[in-house]
């Protein structure tokens, strides 16, 4: 009995109505979060995932190999490598075309894990909007160029690829005396 | 035949007047962009000048340049006169406002009755402009604020009575006159019988006839897309808009001078005479329109049958049982 007075007199009165409106009033006062965009950039966190680029040595070759393992982790299909042989040298492949479709990508990083010698990285760029859809499509020498802008400071070529050491082993493995059918039989 | 001196002089009243109100409803907008950011922790506008306020003037520019478009099926004529018939009576109802001692532009003995009259013209120009737009949306948004603005002129209508019962003149003027003498004589607070219920029954009628939130059927975003004014762009988008801004001021007005004393200063030792008058009048009409937007802020939308139910049941009976108890209190202590 005593609750419904209680409650009718909370009706009458508007308490609840009041309680809002002290509550918004409070926050008339409280410090507003907004961020003023172009004015006041945001902090980018160290590993944030922006735009594609890839990385060069500190010589100015291309660290990718066109292995095309990007491309097979890719969930939605972003790249598209067109892998070729190094002229004169068989062995060594580079990747003749490499597209990046930024329309397509979610950002996930599974390419940069896939990479086996650390040839893409993720810049913090998150300002590529464009009127201009094709401008999304990235062309190995823009992203190269990205490359060069946002990670400028590269390491040296390791010394296992094409290396003396390396030559030496490519010679030992060739000299090493695997079993034939012409063995077993004599 | 009035001589030349006054009739200059009403004419520089009106001058200024008018650009008071209309440069009122400009900054009225972007204080209300303020208050309302403010109030859920954001900025409100702030790129064009210093902090936005360059604003209104930026927005009434893009206005007045827009395309001007009339809908293929909307019946022309009534299209374009709606947002007049709209404005007109909210502009032209401010020539009874008394902002200080020295009286209103028309000092006239029936200014209630006319405020009251304008305001329900001013619904012709939202049902006719809902109605000529040959739109759904229109059609439905027309309907509803028709329906809206007779339930609640009933309540606000009966609201004032009691204040005129109190001071026995349906003119502006008089009725701030006789509120003199410090706040305790204001009519919501007034001896013999306080109107604060009134006044409540009267802002919130209020609210409900200028169509803002929580009782903004006519516009609901979620529903009519922005109802009565879904068809209109440009210069007569800017005229509904403009009337709605200046509705906004004007309840604001008669409810500062029928129940918070209008000109008088809360003490009777502090000046209220010439520009004194001004000043002590703007603060209580500011702080009704900053209730607007607090309410605003607070409520969310009411539905439709809980606004007539509120509207029909609650808020005409309350106002009948104020009058009844007003009358007889009035007439026991005179």
């Amino acid at each position: 009995m005593a609750s419904r007075i209680t409650r009718l007199l909370k009706t009458i009165f508007l308490v609840e109505i009041l309680r809002g409106l002290t509550l918004t009033f409070r926050h008339l006062f409280v410090r507003s979060i907004t961020r003023q965009y172009p004015h006041e950039r945001p902090d980018v966190a160290k590993r944030f995932r922006g735009v594609m680029s890839l990385l060069r040595y500190q010589d100015g070759g291309e660290k990718c190999v066109g292995c095309g393992l990007c491309e097979v982790a890719c969930p939605s299909n972003v790249i598209k490598v067109v892998s070729a042989e190094r002229e004169g040298t068989p062995l060594k492949r580079y990747a003749r075309e490499y597209w990046f479709d930024l329309s397509r990508c979610v950002f996930c990083g599974f390419c940069v894990e896939a990479c086996p010698v650390d040839a893409l990285a993720m810049t913090p760029n998150y300002e590529y909007a464009t009127t201009n859809k094709r401008d999304l499509l990235l062309s190995k020498e823009t992203m190269l160029a990205l490359g060069d802008q946002y990670f400028p400071n590269q390491p040296p070529k390791p010394a296992y690829i094409g290396s003396c050491e390396s030559e030496m082993y490519l010679l030992s493995a060739k000299q090493q005396h695997y079993p034939t059918k012409s063995d077993d039989q004599g | 035949m009035p001589d030349l001196m006054s009739v200059v002089t009403t004419l520089a009243m009106i001058v200024v007047v008018f650009g008071a109100v209309l440069l009122h409803v400009a900054y009225l907008t972007y204080f209300e962009r303020k208050v309302l950011g403010h109030m859920q922790d954001r900025l409100g506008p702030m790129e064009v000048g210093y902090h936005g306020l360059l604003q209104p003037i930026a927005d009434g520019l893009k206005l007045f340049f827009k395309e001007d478009i009339i809908p293929t099926g909307a019946n022309k004529i009534i299209f374009t006169v709606a947002p007049i018939i709209s404005l007109v009576p909210a502009l032209i109802a401010f020539a009874v406002i008394p902002f200080s001692d020295r009286g209103p532009i028309a000092d006239i003995n029936i200014a209630i009755l006319y405020i009251l009259a304008l305001s329900s013209i001013g619904a012709y120009g939202i049902l006719l402009g809902g109605w000529a737009s040959n739109s759904k949306y229109s059609l439905l948004g027309g309907l509803r604020s028709a329906a809206q603005v007779i339930s609640y002129e009933l309540a606000l209508g009966m609201s004032l009575v009691g204040v005129l019962l109190l001071s026995g003149s349906l003119s502006l003027a008089a009725i701030a006159q006789g509120q003199a003498g410090g706040f305790w004589h204001w009519y919501a607070f007034a001896f013999p019988a306080p109107q604060f219920v009134a006044f409540v029954i009267y802002l919130l009628s209020a609210i409900a006839e200028t169509n803002r939130l929580p009782f903004d059927l006519p516009e609901a975003e979620s529903e009519l897309v922005a109802g009565f004014f879904t068809e209109y762009s440009g210069m007569r988008f800017a005229f509904f808009f403009l009337a709605e801004y200046a509705n906004m001021i004007l309840v604001s007005c008669v409810g500062a001078i029928l129940f918070l004393g209008g000109w008088q200063a809360p003490f009777d030792f502090l000046p209220s005479t010439g520009w004194w008058g001004v000043f002590w009048f703007l603060p209580k009409v500011y702080f009704l329109l900053f209730l607007f937007f607090w309410i605003r802020a607070t409520l969310p939308r009411l539905r439709y049958d809980q606004l007539m139910r509120l509207g029909w049941k609650i808020m005409i009976p309350l106002a009948l049982a104020n009058i009844l108890i007003t009358s007889f209190l009035a007439f026991v202590t005179r």
